[in-house]
């Protein structure tokens, strides 16, 4: 079994929210140690941006469901790091 | 509840309602305190001040501002938020559906219907207020005449200053305009009425 620690993604989104609000709920999900979301593009009606999640344990649908329910889309999976789960003593 | 609260905030600052919703307060309270200047002077001018007649023409006014006033704002401004929310669903190339957007676009509308239906209904109610004193008899009919003139300009003027804060302008200043106006409708409705 493996755990994503690392996760890098593109993403399209609406000027609003704004970025430090999609972070903010990005980071408030479970295995989710930090967040950083730096501006790539920015045209009338939207923004592209370029999301780094870092956690303990990143689940990979609720950071898609989350983006979507702040009204963005994943563009693309640039970056994942997956480490083995440790083993429960 | 505080979820629920702090949700619905964070929809409205999403949609952006804070300057339409602060026009609709300030012309729609105006609105209501002029119905009630009319109704109210115009009946004293022409000696037929009856504090039933002025209560039900008031409460009657009332009323119909606003649900004019909330059904009016909820439809109009429905539309232009689907107007907004198609376009930018073009521009994210997704159908937004279930998103904080359409979610803040529904309660943007609610809230500016709220904003426009409430303010003439509740600010027509507190210039009426002293006669409803006269109707259950706690103040005569000639004080409660001057109190609500009084009501009335302390309201417009209370309305000035807000409109100041909002300009960044001298709220004192803002504040007797709106009174000046009052004051003038006053008069042109008891000249009119002395016919």
């Amino acid at each position: 079994m493996t755990i994503v620690k690392r996760l890098v993604l593109d993403v399209l989104k609406p000027h609003q929210p704004s970025i430090h609000e999609l972070a903010s709920k990005i980071a408030s999900l479970h295995g989710i140690d930090s967040v950083n979301v730096s501006l790539a593009e920015i045209d009338e009606k939207t923004e592209s941006v370029r999301i780094s999640i870092d956690g303990g344990d990143i689940g990979i649908d609720a950071v898609r469901k989350c983006v979507e329910k702040v009204g963005a889309v994943i563009h693309s999976i640039d970056e994942v790091a997956v480490a083995k789960r440790p083993h429960q003593k | 509840m505080r979820r629920r609260i702090r949700r619905f905030r964070a929809y409205l600052r999403i949609s952006g309602v804070s300057e339409i919703s602060r026009r609709y307060f300030v012309m729609n309270s105006f609105d209501g305190i002029m119905v009630m200047l009319g109704i109210i002077i115009g009946s004293y001018v022409t000696g037929a001040v009856n504090p039933r007649v002025v209560v039900g023409a008031g409460v009657g006014a009332g009323v119909a501002m606003g649900i004019s006033g909330f059904s009016g704002a909820y439809l109009t401004e429905r539309a232009e938020r689907l107007r907004r929310l198609r376009k930018l669903r073009k521009a994210m190339l997704s159908d937004l559906r279930q998103s904080m957007q359409d979610d803040a676009s529904k309660a943007a509308s609610l809230w500016v219907a709220f904003v426009d239906g409430a303010s003439p209904a509740l600010s027509a109610l507190v210039c009426m207020s002293p006669f409803i004193l006269v109707l259950v008899g706690l103040i005569p009919i000639e004080v409660a005449f001057f109190t609500s003139v009084g009501l009335m300009m302390v309201a417009l003027f209370v309305l000035g200053i807000f409109l100041g804060k909002v300009s960044g302008g001298n709220i004192v200043f803002w504040g007797l305009k709106m009174v000046a106006v009052g004051l003038a409708a006053a008069l042109v409705v008891a000249f009119l009425g002395g016919f």
